[in-house]
């Protein structure tokens, strides 16, 4: 077994009265594909956004390559990387001047080389002066995509990375999630709705219900442990469908 | 909207000039026919006035449109981040809220510097124009003085608007509050103090406070927090008008203090707060 990239005991939040995010338990290990399913409002940014350390648990702890999100806080922004679900980049800015942008944020001082880099990496090489008002849909979120690994962070994390894309979109993000994990070794934690993304990309999945993970496994195990279902899509209902273990 | 404001004011500084210089030759023309005619002995009433007169008038402006210019870009320097949800990007990065807050009002405090700059030069060349001579040195450091002043001015109503795109939940919320705050203190808190010149609010040269016991305690508690009256104080006396009273140098304390205190508010915000969601 690899060592644990993402560990979380008892990870809790709640926005007031509401609980989103009830006592997940979680491991996810260092070099895998982790997808976490669920329906809308199910819990999923939350999740991200307490791993991500934007907001704080209102109960439990969580570490990252074993540094604790609380106590650690800084040290874990600069191993992780993150695309936010919806986020926007600066539209007036050229596709260089926003990843500069970005590289200070992450801490990089003589960011050009790496970005450089990234750019070609993501088939970027061409596009550096044009503004970004002027991209697609898929190329904006490849835009996040280099943003989010600029500082070569080893944990990154995608929220619903590929909703609203083409199917041409979808593939180019597949594949670009695939080489992150391949060839950088990265470990990916990304919520999704697409079953289909979760099949071709995940090594392994778990479920969120109504704040609660109901389930967690490899995807190797999930397709064999339900003969029955024909696809992932038919597990994951479900699992969705059945009663509280 | 910041682009309509922006023309407006400039609009306005070299219409100001203009204007100022219209009234310059109407006077001139009338004086040199009554003059030649031998109905007067008196000079010129112009060429009594500082050349600096001229830009009198753009204190107003600076209180009126610039001010709203610096709110609407405070609030759109942080309104944009939270809708785009870049505030969630930036959080996530190992950036102090100060730091990032910072940079952005650095950013808007060049930007106004630069807005201003250009003002002062349409100011010295249309003056210059007016008076038919180059402006003095004494006179140059004057005017760049006053707009210094108006920088320093602005800053805490960027703040502001940056503060209310921080924390309002609605985009109208965050334009409306700073502008609230803005005329309460602009209209409502000098008057009073002087109670007694409703008009003279708009009037570039400060208004002498009421002699009454009432209303000079409401003076004395008041004064400091009429920014608005102070700036225009501060500018008389740069400017070197004669008719200001009360004294430049409490001015200009109140106005540092004023935006230092906005700019620690601003930078001791909490990353929490950052997030707080915005309806849609
Ligand atoms: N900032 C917030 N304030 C209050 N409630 C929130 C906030 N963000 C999310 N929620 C609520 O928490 C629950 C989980 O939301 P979220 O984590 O966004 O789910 P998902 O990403 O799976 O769709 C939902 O019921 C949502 O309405
Ligand atoms: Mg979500």
């Amino acid at each position: 077994m690899n060592d644990t990239a993402i560990k979380t005991t008892e990870l809790s939040h709640s926005y007031g009265p509401k609980a989103a995010l009830k006592g997940l338990n979680l491991s996810v290990g260092e070099g895998e594909i982790f997808g976490l399913l669920g329906h809308n409002g199910a819990g999923k940014t939350t999740a991200v956004s307490l791993l991500t350390t934007l907001i704080p648990p209102t109960e439990g702890t969580a570490t990252i390559l074993g540094l604790d999100i609380h106590a650690d806080a800084d040290e874990v922004r600069r191993t992780i990387g993150y695309l936010p679900e919806n986020v926007q980049f600066y539209g007036n800015l050229t596709l260089l001047e926003n990843l500069r942008f970005f590289a200070r944020l992450s801490g990089l001082d003589k960011p050009d080389a790496r970005i450089r880099e990234v750019l070609e990496f993501l088939d970027f090489t061409g596009h550096e002066s044009e503004r970004l008002s002027t991209f697609s849909k898929g190329m904006r979120q490849r835009v996040g995509i280099a943003q989010s690994i600029l500082h070569n962070p080893k944990v990154l994390f995608l929220d619903e990375p590929t909703s609203g894309l083409d199917p041409q979109g979808v593939r180019n993000l597949r594949e670009i999630i695939l080489n992150l994990n391949r060839h950088f070794g990265m470990t990916i934690f990304m919520n999704t709705h697409l079953l289909a993304e979760v099949t071709q990309t995940c090594t392994s999945i778990g479920v969120l219900r109504e704040g609660e993970l109901v389930y967690q496994d490899s995807l190797a195990a999930t397709l064999t442990a339900f003969p029955d279902e024909a696809s992932l899509e038919d597990i994951y209902l479900h699992i969705e469908a059945r009663p509280e273990r | 909207m910041p682009q309509v404001l922006l023309a407006v004011f400039v609009g306005m500084v070299t219409a100001s000039s203009v204007i100022g210089w219209l009234t310059n030759q109407v006077v001139t023309s009338v004086y040199d026919r009554t003059f030649a005619a031998g109905l007067t002995t008196q000079p010129n009433p112009f060429s009594a006035v500082s050349p600096l007169y001229y830009a009198k008038n753009t204190v107003i402006y600076i209180i009126l449109i610039g001010a709203l210019l610096a709110i609407v870009l405070g609030v759109q320097s942080t309104i944009r981040d939270r809708k785009a949800h870049t505030f969630d990007l930036v959080l996530s990065r190992p950036v102090r809220p100060a730091s990032y807050l910072g940079a952005k009002l650095a950013g808007l405090l060049c930007w106004v510097a630069g807005i201003l700059a250009l003002s002062a030069l349409i100011s010295w060349t249309s003056i210059s124009a007016i008076v038919g001579s180059v402006l003095s040195p004494g006179d140059t450091a004057r005017l760049l003085g006053f707009y210094a002043l108006a920088w320093l001015f602005l800053l805490p109503f960027i703040i502001l608007g940056m503060l209310t795109g921080v924390y309002s939940r609605r985009e109208t919320t965050a334009l409306l509050v700073p502008i609230v705050i803005w005329s309460v203190v602009t209209f409502v808190v000098p008057q009073l103090g002087t109670a007694a010149h409703p008009v003279s609010l708009l009037n570039p040269v400060p208004a002498i406070a009421s002699q009454g016991g009432v209303f000079q305690l409401a003076n004395l508690v008041l004064g400091p927090l009429s920014l608005t009256e102070h700036f225009k104080q501060a500018s008389a006396f740069v400017l070197g008008d004669t008719a200001t009273t009360g004294s430049p140098l409490l001015s200009l304390v109140v106005m540092v203090a004023f935006a230092g205190c906005m700019l620690v508010v601003l930078l001791t915000t909490q990353r929490d707060r950052m997030r707080s969601p915005l309806d849609e």
